[in-house]
């Protein structure tokens, strides 16, 4: 053939030869350069995707702690909340659905409701294979029921889920906090708390700034997804999983209040008829609050998610449009101008100033002409002397003191006693308080400052404002001798077995110097104003009821000028009703502070308030000193009081 | 290396170095096919005939190796006067895909004959080498070509090219164009026609973009670009392949202990991605090993081209080793996430009877051309 013995010039391609070679070799570097990249410096990243995608993991609930008062009993705890489910696209609507509403005695027209809305449902083609929620925390005999019919109930089911159950409902709701859903801010910026979506954490209160106690560590099973042959798992498992494999869920701590629960029910019983106020007592002698209640208040349990979402929606509009504002810590996160219940301090700065004498007496003519001012007094009580001044509350013969003491020396003296700074109770935002300087003054009113100021702070008026908790403190130090406590609302944090693993002794916050003699001069003072005829809190008494303090009303609004009749004012100008004491009046054991909203006169409103709780808590002590364990508190020791 | 075997001698001598790596890859393929099916022995949700499919590659490499035997036997010059009837021939076959064809995945590139099945797009790829290598032969020019001068070669490939973007396959029009351009890449071009053509392609590239090519071809080209947007498609596939070979780490994770493959988080671990199997199973130490054999196989090919006695064994040559070539490089650069997921089969590795008949086929030109040196 011609064809083959034919010869062609190949010398053309021979120079472009060694450029494919070169080529080929820099193309499969590259692959190998890539490949180096992907298996031995990256091949931990592909190893941990590979890992991810042949173990699986889940999740092992925990249970979060309890709350417990003083005495043992149970103020904030779990429970399961029974949940009706249903399948639209499963549910017979001729033969199931009735017996469904027959079990769960559901009246005519949610049923209908609920009905409609199943059924709208089952049009749409993804939802109509989901479960839907029809019904939130049913009762357990509803529960029971439905789970003993089940097999007669296709496409209906009841699903736990856990839920935080606070017994006492509103009771003392403030300090304890509700629980609330994590939001995103959370799972995106702390993902060390180990939160997942849906998950619920602390809102406020002890739930909130215990939480990390409370909640507990989430435990995991990781486990190979079998997808491959079955008989391979096991090696799979010992090759993959390691010792790792299982975490037991570690239940959170519980934690003890300071907090009594029946105090606190005494108090709250106390202040029904009033709309709003507050109510502190603290130990004296250890700075332990023992009851704390904020008026008006919320349900926890439905805030915290107890009866399904649209409740909470529902509860917190409605607290958000109430203008007594039910959500507002009104014992720490409020700040109130205390009025007469200052007075026993402003005392202690003109005798430590050397400004007055315990027998110099003021003449009080209804009032005091300063300037071309006249501030009124609450009465004409002629001459009197510090004793008298305190028992009547004499605006007149604080306002002469006024007149010489500097406001510096009242905010000082303040000051040392905690107000106007935080007092560290932790639990809830604080409302600090103001004692006003003369610098502040001076910021806040541009010009000259003028000595009126200092009439107004002295009977604890104009800018002094200080908040329950601060003033229950500050009133503990006068009663003990001048020792000013830290707050403590946490007295110990426990294992779920019981065992203490962290036990707070009381904290004191500054040991206050102050004259003994004169500190007596003023405390004599506070036990005769509820029992000297003239004292400001004798009308209100209870008989055998062991109780010295101070009475104060505080003036709200200029449109409620003071003397007049509180009942033709409007209710937001009204003034504060305070009473501030402690008990018993001789060797002091708990300060009791009693405020009430725009209540009025103090010596009428807050007195009575504050002799009912301290009659309760005389009687508590007695029995408990009789019977030193309650039943309720077989695992705790007798309350420290 | 082997490369003072002389014709003169008389009888041809046999290229061992070529034969030795075809057989090499061929078992190393079909081990790697036994160990990549083997998650599914047993598999009773519709899967479970992949578990033998390893069976049927020998019985195909057996067929292949045949035809290569037959091939290299032949004097590759005969092929040359055959070339034009070869190629209208599997034009028109390759035509009658579109009448015939059963569909697989949305793209129709099968023809049945019974319960057998091929791809006439496989068997185009050497008979446009073989037409490209014809026009090299008769193309005795000594200038440097222009455009005008490479219309008829192209033309013989956008024939063909044209036909399978219709079907629509792009990998395999892929190799018909790259395989062609190596050929001609190998003859003078005057550098201002290069980059016209380049300019032109690029311009055709965007055309196909905007008019000619389907939805799920560009959604594996932009999942190759941000390959976790789409994460059930094709990029989710690229992923898990790139993942199965990051595991595989230095060593590898052990025969048959790939758990990328073993837990199917592989998808077309026996043609698409065998290499992800392999890389998983064996390291980088033993992805090494595969890429210097697939690399000897190319420079053994330009090698042999550089034997060659005349245009159109070098062409040949060129064109036979490029087929191999490219399909390597774009079946492990998709596996390892540097090219689009087009589809194209791993030499000697992937399974299916067309792909590997047709790479034996082009092995035995390889063969023939080497038997036939000058000295």
């Amino acid at each position: 053939m011609a064809t083959l013995g034919q010869r062609s010039d190949v010398g053309e391609f021979r120079r472009r030869y060694r450029w494919l070679v070169l080529f080929i070799l820099s193309i499969f570097s590259l692959f190998v350069v890539r490949l180096f990249l992907m298996q031995v410096v990256h091949g931990d990243i592909h190893e941990a995707q590979a890992r991810r995608n042949i173990i699986g993991e889940t999740r092992l609930a925990t249970t979060r702690g309890v709350i417990r008062d003083a005495q043992g009993k149970v103020l904030a705890s779990n429970r399961p909340s029974y949940n009706v489910y249903v399948v639209p696209k499963q549910l017979d609507f001729e033969k199931t659905w009735p017996l469904v509403v027959g079990y769960m005695s559901l009246d005519q027209q949610s049923a209908k409701d609920i009905e409609a809305k199943i059924r709208e449902l089952a049009l749409n083609e993804r939802r109509a294979e989901q479960q839907a929620l029809i019904r939130v925390d049913v009762d357990r005999d509803i529960m029971a029921t439905l789970e003993t019919h089940r097999d007669e109930l296709p496409g209906v089911r009841v699903l736990p889920a856990p839920v935080r159950a606070y017994p006492y409902g509103e009771l003392g709701a403030h300090m304890l906090g509700y629980m609330r859903e994590v939001d995103a801010e959370i799972l995106a910026e702390r993902p060390e708390g180990g939160y997942r979506a849906g998950d619920r954490l602390g809102a406020v209160g002890v739930e909130r700034r215990w939480e990390s106690y409370l909640k507990g560590q989430r435990g995991f099973r990781r486990f190979i997804m079998k997808k491959t042959r079955s008989e391979r798992i096991e090696d799979l498992e010992d090759r993959y999983l390691g010792e790792g494999h299982l975490q037991e869920p570690a239940p959170g701590r519980d934690i003890s209040l300071t907090v009594d629960i029946e105090l606190e029910k005494s108090a709250e019983q106390a202040m029904r008829g009033h709309l709003a106020g507050a109510v502190v007592i603290v130990d004296v002698r250890t700075g332990r609050v023992l009851a704390a209640l904020s008026k008006p208040s919320f349900n926890p349990n439905v805030v915290s998610g107890g009866s399904g979402k649209a409740a909470v929606q529902e509860a917190f509009n409605r607290y958000f449009s109430d203008p007594l504002k039910p959500t507002l810590d009104r014992t720490i996160s409020a700040a109130y101008p205390p009025g007469s219940t200052y007075k026993p301090f402003t005392a202690l700065s003109g005798l430590e100033a050397g400004l007055i004498q315990p027998d110099g007496e003021v003449d009080c003519r209804g009032g005091w002409e300063y300037g071309k001012r006249y501030f009124r007094c609450t009465g004409v009580h002629r001459g009197v002397n510090l004793h008298e001044a305190l028992v009547q509350s004499c605006n007149s013969y604080f306002y002469e003191l006024g007149t010489r003491i500097q406001i510096d020396q009242l905010a000082e003296l303040g000051s040392r006693y905690g107000f106007g700074a935080g007092t560290g109770v932790g639990v809830n935002p604080e409302a600090r308080g103001r004692m006003p300087t003369r610098a502040w003054y001076t910021r806040r009113y541009k010009g000259a400052f003028r000595g009126g100021f200092t009439l107004l702070a002295a009977i604890g008026q104009g800018a002094t404002t200080v908040n329950v908790l601060q003033l229950a403190l500050a009133y503990g130090a006068l009663a003990n001798g001048g020792t000013l406590y830290r707050p403590q609302v946490v007295r110990s944090i426990e294992t779920s077995d019981g065992t203490v693993v962290q036990d707070f002794p009381p904290r004191v916050r500054r040991m206050v110097e102050v004259d003994q003699p004169k500190l007596d001069l003023v405390r004599a003072a506070m036990v005769d104003v509820v029992l000297d005829k003239k004292g400001t809190a004798h009308a209100g008494r209870i008989e055998g009821v062991d109780l010295a303090g101070k009475t104060g009303t505080a003036q709200v609004s200029q449109l409620a000028p003071r003397g007049s009749d509180q009942a033709n004012v409007e209710y937001f100008n009204r003034d504060h009703a305070w009473f501030a004491g402690f008990a018993p009046a001789q060797s002091p054991e708990v300060a009791v502070i009693v405020l009430v909203e725009h209540g009025g006169g103090g010596g009428k409103n807050a007195v009575p308030v504050a002799m009912r709780i301290v009659r309760d808590w005389q009687r508590m002590k007695a029995e408990r000193l009789n019977r030193p364990a309650t039943p309720d508190a077989k695992k705790k020791k007798a309350g420290s009081n | 290396m082997a490369s003072s075997m002389s014709a003169g001698r008389g009888a041809p001598h046999i290229d061992m170095p070529l034969l030795l790596v075809v057989v090499v890859l061929s078992a190393i393929g079909v081990v790697n096919l036994y160990s990549a099916t083997s998650a599914y022995v047993g598999d009773t949700s519709g899967h479970g005939a992949l578990a033998g499919i390893y069976v049927t590659q020998i019985y195909w490499i057996v067929v292949g190796l045949l035809l290569a035997m037959l091939v290299a036997a032949i004097d590759y010059r005969h092929f040359e006067r055959l070339a034009p009837i070869l190629y209208v021939g599997g034009l028109l076959v390759l035509s009658s895909v579109f009448v015939l064809a059963t569909d697989v995945r949305g793209s129709s590139r099968w023809i049945r004959f019974g319960t057998f099945t091929f791809q006439p797009s496989e068997f185009m790829k050497p008979l446009i080498v073989l037409m490209v290598a014809r026009h090299i032969q008769n193309d005795a020019k000594v200038e440097e070509r222009t455009l005008v001068d490479l219309a008829a070669p192209l033309f013989f490939t956008a024939v063909p090219v044209i036909l399978v973007m219709l079907q629509p396959d792009l990998g395999t029009s892929l190799i018909y164009l790259m395989s062609a351009l190596t050929m001609l890449a190998i003859t003078r071009i005057r550098t201002g026609s290069v980059i016209w053509g380049a300019a032109l392609s690029i311009g055709a590239s965007l055309l196909m973009w905007n008019f000619g090519m389907k939805d799920y071809q560009k959604a594996r080209i932009t999942s190759f670009i941000d390959p976790l947007k789409d994460k059930q498609g094709t990029g989710w596939h690229a992923f898990q392949a790139q993942t199965a070979i990051g595991n595989g780490g230095l060593s590898g994770e052990g025969f048959m202990q790939g758990t990328q493959n073993q837990f199917r988080f592989l998808p077309d671990q026996h043609s698409d991605f065998p290499f992800a199997v392999f890389a998983e199973e064996f390291g980088f130490l033993g992805c090494v090993g595969l890429i210097l054999l697939y690399g000897f196989l190319s420079i053994w090919a330009v090698h042999i081209a550089s034997q060659a006695k005349d245009r159109f064994g070098a062409a040949l040559a060129i064109g036979s080793g490029a087929v191999i070539f490219w399909h390597a490089v774009f079946n492990l650069g998709m596996s390892m996430g540097v090219l689009p997921v087009v589809g194209v089969t791993l030499p000697l590795f992937s399974y299916g009877g067309s792909s590997l008949v047709t790479m034996l086929f082009c092995l035995g030109l390889l063969m023939s051309v080497s038997m036939r040196r000058s000295g």
